[in-house]
């Protein structure tokens, strides 16, 4: 209820109106509502970026990696490349809660040209008083009452950064599913579901919006825990010239935790690096591989990585300069004053204390 | 702005976008629990170190050159407070005084606080009011950056040497004549050795007309209206003429020395006796033909005459110059080099002896391009002995290099103009009332016709300014060939 004593302005600037921008809105609106409470505080400055992990990636003791590689070759038939990424960093601690920022990155090639659109960066405050509320509403704004119920229970603090983050990627990825037609959408990470992140049936909606649009889905994993007979599934490469990708099977997880995709292990090119690769179970095999050949011939390759999801990446990453850049907005728009107290572990070890995020 | 460090003498603050400050600014640092304040000089601006900087950058530059294009969506209005930050500058800054219950002291030895501090830009009227740039005989240099006057006092060049420098076109002429006419306007005595015949017409103004220095500027041009005889000099001006602009060796001095006397005692001291004195000399051939060969320079020379009324123009100009105040513009366009000399040797000379004998009180010397007249043992003559009989000297050149480093060390106050050349700028620096980085900076970067006066006329607080206009018939312009070719 206190949520309708904001009004939004027409300054703030939200593309396409065909699409739905609720979320956002929702963001916004959150986000003033919750550094409204906080105006006139002190903030500890101690900034950390959030990694996204794959804290639910217990491997299952069953996967076998098979050993003859898929030959690939580029398809340079004219495809759109879409990816998504977020990012969210801590910028401090108020005496009743955490600020944070987050903020997402779409990019795309297409006719030889990157580009890119940035949402954010949305700042908040969390603390226990409003968490809930925040969270639940932007819940409830992305999600449809149906799931909502069983969100109620919002995350600890500590968790919310990437839970926000969490939330407006996977608004951005049902936008690209919405928007993209007979394209390759790239995501970061893998295609696990059944997480307090990533409930099934979101990311199930995501996937078949992107099949009814004859788009394919690729999730490119940076890293995996998953191993085939002890070893990592990235580091049992054949000696094979690549571009080649590598069949996984037997990859189960515990209920709630789903897999919507199989597991592969791609190697894009001569790179001595491979990643694991999640494609939507429900794309046929042809499909499958001709998705991965169009990305070889639309995209670009570092190291073995699609460009346009690490270009994605570094737009949505935080720099130091934006992070001081935040910071002067919060003093200056409400009122917050910086503070640097001491870090105990400094004080007490000396050298030895390596700061309070590796304590 | 933000004080960030102290080095010595040197401030390092953060400045952000909209707090514009340039080279050449004043800031006053004022700690307020002190009760005391820095005032530092802007000397360069830098990027801050902002981190992150540099990825913000390469982001935008993806693999294959071309600028990453796309669409920023930022509903808080973030991005305004990135620029912000990422365009803070660092200003370098030399503390040039403390300031004390308005009181200055050049000292820079107490540390402001860091948190506490404010810093505000200083105004050049602010400034010279606290450091008394000011007095009862004001010169306009020009207007400084904040559209105020920069005053200086007529008496601060009085005893002093000073030195106008700067790359060729850039208005040190300009600012010579400005000084000139000013101490004029304050009955000085003025002397300019006008190599290139630019001061001559500075009693008319642009269109031509007479102004009010009219009957006060006398131009005397050697050979034409500007003639002496040889019984109104001394021997020792001659000597000094033979030797040092003749360079006759000194077995021939003595032989001439002992002419000169002869002639003296006979009471026909005169062109025409001397050059049958060393044509009837019974002496060494070699002496006889050295003697002849200078006696034949100054017979060419036309600088000498053995009329005595046609020899009494200089006498007569600092006769009036002394009254009412004047300038004597010795006008050397067309003259050679051997008799440039001759005529600055005897100039000098006859100033000395005026001065030795108090007919003048003193006399302000402006000298363009000293060095194509002046020779080596004069310089060091010029700034210690003849200061102290009244000549104040004003150097003005655009080689730096060709003052000595002795004159730099000892000058009281510079006019610096532009040079880009870094060497030039190391050889000014080598003046001992400015600090190097200063001059290294802020000249370099000098628009034309701005100026930066350094020394005692600023109470050592170099400050810039855009020498004011003069409706003076200044003559100084490069002659062009194409100038014309634009309008047809």
């Amino acid at each position: 209820m206190v949520i309708e004593q904001y009004t939004i302005t027409n300054k703030y600037n939200f593309p396409q109106p065909t699409i739905d921008t609720s979320l956002p809105w929702r963001f916004l609106e959150q986000s003033l509502y919750s550094l409204k409470q906080v105006q006139h505080q002190d903030l500890q400055l101690n900034h950390q970026t959030f990694q996204q992990l794959s804290v639910t990636e217990q491997y299952p003791s069953s996967i076998q990696l098979k050993p003859q590689p898929i030959q690939i070759k580029p398809d340079r038939q004219e495809t759109l490349i879409a990816a998504v990424d977020t990012s969210t960093i801590k910028i401090g601690e108020t005496a009743t809660g955490i600020i944070v920022a987050v903020r997402g990155a779409i990019t795309w090639r297409q006719n030889q040209t990157y580009k890119y659109t940035r949402l954010g960066p949305f700042i908040f405050h969390i603390t226990e008083d409003n968490k809930n509320t925040v969270y639940n509403t932007l819940e409830h704004a992305y999600f449809s009452t149906t799931y909502g119920s069983m969100h109620t229970a919002s995350p600890n603090i500590m968790q919310m950064p990437m839970r926000l983050a969490s939330l407006l990627e996977r608004w951005m990825q049902t936008m690209l599913a919405k928007t993209v037609i007979r394209g390759i959408i790239l995501f970061d990470g893998s295609l696990i579901s059944g997480t307090i992140e990533t409930p099934t049936q979101r990311l199930r909606e995501i996937l078949g919006c992107a099949r009814r649009n004859s788009s394919i889905v690729l999730a490119f994993s940076k890293a995996t825990t998953l191993r085939a007979n002890g070893i990592l599934i990235t580091e049992q490469l054949p000696s094979h010239d690549p571009p080649y990708l590598l069949e996984t099977t037997g990859v189960h997880f515990k209920p709630p935790t789903i897999l919507l995709g199989d597991v592969y292990v791609a190697r894009l090119n001569k790179a001595n690096f491979a990643f694991r690769l999640d494609i939507d179970k429900e794309t046929p095999a042809e499909q499958r591989l001709e998705a991965v050949q169009k990305l070889l011939g639309n995209d670009l390759y570092k190291q073995s990585y699609p460009e346009t999801l690490r270009l994605s990446h570094i737009l949505c990453t935080f720099t130091a300069n934006e992070v001081l850049a935040i910071k002067h907005f919060i003093t200056r728009k409400h009122g917050i004053q910086m503070v640097n107290r001491p870090d105990m572990h400094r004080l007490l070890f000396g050298p030895f204390g390596k700061g309070e995020i590796y304590a | 702005m933000k004080l960030y460090k102290k080095e010595g003498n040197v401030l390092q603050i953060i400045s952000f976008p909209t707090e514009c400050a340039e080279k050449g600014d004043y800031l006053l640092v004022e700690d307020q629990e002190a009760g005391k304040a820095l005032i530092a000089q802007v000397i360069d601006v830098q990027f801050a170190a902002v981190p992150g900087v540099l990825e913000e950058l390469l982001r935008t530059l993806p693999d294959g050159g071309e600028p990453l294009q796309g669409e920023d969506i930022d509903p808080m209005e973030i991005a305004p407070h990135i620029t912000y930050i990422q365009d803070a500058s660092l200003l370098i800054c030399k503390i040039r005084a403390t300031l004390e219950n308005d009181m200055l002291t050049p000292s820079s030895s107490w540390l402001p606080s860091r948190s506490q501090s404010t810093i505000k830009k200083l105004s050049v009227p602010m400034l010279m009011k606290l450091a008394k740039i000011d007095g009862k005989l004001p010169i306009v240099l020009g207007g400084t950056k904040d559209a105020a006057l920069l005053t200086i006092d007529a008496s601060s060049i009085d005893g002093t040497l000073n030195i106008i420098t700067g790359k060729k076109g850039c208005g040190k002429s300009h600012l010579s004549k400005l000084l000139m006419v000013n101490l004029i306007g304050y009955k000085a005595v003025v002397v300019i050795f006008d190599l290139n015949g630019e001061y001559t017409s500075l009693g008319l103004t642009n269109d031509c007309k007479r102004n009010a220095y009219y009957d006060k500027i006398h131009t005397l041009t050697p050979s034409q209206n500007f003639k002496v005889a040889l019984d109104q000099l001394h021997l020792n001006t001659v000597m000094g003429i033979l030797v040092n602009a003749l360079h006759l060796p000194g077995t021939s001095a003595r032989e001439f020395r002992r002419i000169w006397k002869m002639l003296k005692e006979k009471g026909k001291l005169n062109m025409q006796e001397l050059g049958e004195a060393i044509r009837d000399l019974n002496c060494n051939q070699h002496v006889r033909d050295a003697l002849a060969s200078r006696f034949h320079s100054l017979v060419n020379s036309g600088f000498f005459t053995d009329s005595p009324g046609g020899a009494t123009l200089l006498d007569e100009s600092l006769l009036k110059a002394r009254e009412q105040g004047g300038a004597i513009v010795i006008n050397l366009k067309n003259t050679s080099n051997i008799d440039r000399q001759i005529v600055v040797e005897y100039t000098l000379g006859k100033l000395v002896d005026s001065l030795s004998n108090w007919k003048l009180k003193a006399v302000f010397l402006f000298a363009e391009e000293a060095h194509l007249y002046l020779r080596e043992t004069y310089w060091d003559d010029i700034v210690t002995r003849m200061r102290h009989l009244g000549i104040f000297a004003t150097f003005i050149t655009n080689q730096p290099d060709t003052i000595q480093e002795t004159i730099y060390r000892q000058a009281d106050n510079i006019f610096l103009f532009n040079f880009t050349n870094e060497h030039d700028l190391d050889v000014v620096s080598r003046a001992s009332r400015v600090d190097a980085e200063t001059v290294r900076s802020i000249a370099h970067d000098l628009p034309p016709h701005h100026c930066l006066t350094l020394g005692k006329v600023v109470s050592d607080f170099p400050i810039v300014a855009r020498v004011r206009a003069l409706d003076l018939k200044t003559m100084g312009e490069t002659r062009l060939f194409f100038k014309d070719a634009g309008a047809n």
